[in-house]
């Protein structure tokens, strides 16, 4: 079953063109990773997919589970189906963890047709899913982002994608800020999460996470759009040689 | 204004000292005149003059019958209190069930038995206050509230001030609060209204906190939107007093609350906090101008705004450090948030530091909603709309953490 369908999309920021004539099919089940040097524009085609309002598509397609993507609002993306983690997850002071997630899990019920949950409910919820994360529940009661570091942003991003349970997930450099410990607590929440009906796009600049996180497609991603897919061997390639020989090729 | 109605008879015109007080405040008032764009203290929330004579001041006893919301007690807060009531800028209650240590009388009783002469009209000067000159001018409403030595209240007092609808009125409401030595009390002031009601408060506080006395004040002028209330809140702070002030203002004509506080001796300690939100239109002001007098002195001020529609929201803050109060600390932050093309919010930090050994600092923020923040959310899927609610909800709560009493806290954040 497709899940993400994208036709020669071309999208940029104030009149930029970032994106280039990108196309891409992710069906259920499946694992990408898209892999590009730094500034390639690989956070750009993730917030194009979010909805991120600073962006513009100025030509081509894309389909989640079949709607027409670039016509819905990021919420109505979310509740879709659309989970990205963020590089920089952004620090709300005065908002908890719980309150935030209470108001995205119950918003993503309400979509879907389903009673909302009440607090007691919810906050079963929430324990369980944080406790299989190594979430305190003392860290739950702060406020989002707040003061956290780059470990404990990244876990509570999968702890936000572990309730949401989207269809499609896109990690944006999941790896980034993390030692090697808190990066195998990441990865093994992603993989816990992993089902035939779901798909994961992960965005990288390095092998670290796909080491943990196996692909079974690795696209380089290089002025704008794909200039060779593959599969994980191909991201092995690469940490040998380096982008450099690749981007000859474009 | 004053010349119209100066005719009209209050209690104990043949009292010398309250007949020269008032008449101080006549005389004040006629010579100073009522601010306008040039007075720098009412630059942002001046009006016409001609606006006060659509009010009058009515003088007739309090009637009310026994339905008269304001005598319902469940109708005010849902934690236990004193209560004392004023009902169209009239005292309502006849008696106040109150423990040992604590004394209320009306401002009537309290001049007629002379209690109020050492404190009434002592704690400012008439001539920077046009509004407070007005309100001495027609003194007579109000309650005078002494917490003797050594009282620790178990409960709120909450003053609740009902308006309902009819001829538009003008209340000149006086209150004094003494808080003798290590004495502790909340006071909560709560003005409701009908809500199509058109109404001038007009109010003066007069507050003593003596040595090691604690006071945390609270107040919500959650009046009617056509409603305006100008309130200034004198307080002279002694050794190692504390005032604590929390004040929210909700959406009408005009909300001014101003603190003239002095920090008279070491270890005096004051806050003033609040939070204003008018989403439509009107102006709200939090003025603040705190003295510190004396070495080892501290005042912090946290307030948060929000504003949208053509509301515009005012703060004007005044430390004062005196040339011998060394080792102070004076802390002050506003933040506001901007919501339409329309609304404005005017800030005016004023720091005079006359000592060399001092922390103080001061800032100001205004902007709109962080994008970054809402498409957070949004990702999340929360709808928009929602989402910026939850950031208002955010920036305001701030201010409420400032809050001690915790039921006074989650009554507030969940009404205001």
């Amino acid at each position: 079953m497709v899940l993400l369908k994208i036709e020669n999309l071309t999208a940029g920021v104030a009149q930029k063109e970032i994106i280039k004539n990108f196309s891409l099919t992710i069906n259920a089940g499946e694992v990408h990773a898209i892999m590009g040097p730094n500034g390639a524009g690989k956070s750009t085609l993730s917030y194009v997919l979010a909805g991120k309002s600073d962006y513009e598509v100025t030509s081509g397609k894309a389909w989640l589970n079949g709607q027409d993507l670039l016509q819905m609002k990021p919420e109505e993306r979310a509740n879709a189906g659309l989970f990205l983690s963020m590089q920089y997850p952004v620090a709300i002071p005065g908002v908890s963890v719980s309150n935030f997630l209470k108001h995205a899990v119950n918003a993503k019920r309400k979509y879907a047709g389903l009673p909302e949950l009440d607090a007691a409910e919810f906050l079963k919820l929430l324990r369980s899913a944080a406790k299989e994360l190594g979430i305190s529940a003392e860290m739950l009661k702060r406020e989002i982002n707040v003061g956290f570091s780059g470990g404990e942003k990244k876990r509570m991003e999968i702890l936000q994608m572990s309730l949401l349970k989207p269809q499609l997930a896109i990690l944006d450099e999941a790896d980034s800020g993390l030692d090697i410990d808190a990066l195998r607590v990441v990865a093994e929440g992603v993989n816990k999460l992993r089902t035939a009906d779901n798909a994961l796009l992960i965005i990288t600049h390095h092998n670290d996470l796909l080491d943990l996180i196996k692909p079974d497609f690795v696209h380089i991603y290089a002025d704008g759009h794909i200039v060779r897919s593959g599969d994980a061997n191909l991201a092995l390639e690469l940490e040998q040689s380096g982008y450099k020989s690749f981007l000859e090729e474009v | 204004m004053v010349e119209d109605n100066h005719n009209i008879t209050l209690w104990g015109e043949d009292i010398p000292w309250l007949f020269g007080l008032r008449e101080k405040g006549r005389q004040t008032t006629k010579a100073i005149g009522l601010p306008n764009a040039k007075t720098e203290a009412w630059k942002y929330s001046h009006f016409a003059p001609t606006i006060l004579d659509t009010y009058h001041i009515d003088t007739t006893p309090h009637h009310c019958d026994e339905n008269c919301h304001c005598h319902d007690e469940k109708a005010s807060t849902p934690f236990a209190a004193y209560y004392i009531k004023f009902c169209n800028g009239k005292l309502a209650n006849e008696h106040f069930d109150l423990p040992a240590g604590v004394t209320i009388k009306s401002l009537v009783e309290a001049i007629f038995d002379g209690d109020a002469k050492a404190y009434l009209g002592k704690s400012f000067d008439l001539e920077k206050f046009p509004f407070a000159a007005l309100n001495t001018a027609y003194l007579e409403q109000g309650v005078m509230l002494t917490v003797e030595r050594g009282t620790v209240l178990d409960r709120p007092i909450l003053l609740h001030y009902h308006q309902h609808y009819g001829t538009p009125q003008i209340n000149h409401l006086r209150n004094i609060f003494v808080l003798e030595n290590r004495s502790k009390a909340t006071i909560i002031e709560y003005f409701t209204a009908e809500s199509n009601a058109e109404y001038f408060n007009n109010l003066v506080n007069e507050i003593y906190v003596r040595e090691a006395a604690q006071l945390q004040h609270y107040v919500w002028q959650n009046e009617a939107v056509a409603a305006r209330h100008v309130a200034l809140t004198s307080v002279e702070v002694r050794k190692d007093g504390t005032y604590n002030c929390f004040c929210a203002q909700s959406e009408c004509v005009l909300a001014r609350h101003e603190s003239y506080i002095r920090l008279q001796q070491e270890g005096a300690a004051a806050e003033v906090n609040g939070v204003y939100r008018l989403m439509h239109s009107g102006v709200s002001d939090i003025t603040t101008n705190i003295a510190h007098l004396a070495p080892h002195t501290v005042s912090n001020q946290l307030v948060k705004g929000v504003v949208g529609g053509a509301a515009k929201g005012v703060f004007q803050g005044q430390i004062h450090i005196a040339p011998d109060a060394q080792q102070t600390e004076g802390y002050q932050l506003h933040r506001a948030l901007i919501l339409s093309d329309d609304a404005e919010v005017d800030a005016k930090p004023e720091l005079e530091i006359f000592a060399d050994d001092v922390k103080c600092s001061h800032g100001n923020t205004c902007g709109d909603l962080d994008a970054e923040q809402l498409f957070y959310m949004q990702s999340r899927g929360i709808d928009l709309e929602t989402a910026k609610q939850l950031l208002i909800e955010a920036h305001i709560n701030e201010a409420f953490e400032k809050i001690n009493d915790n039921n006074v806290k989650t009554w507030l954040k969940k009404n205001f």
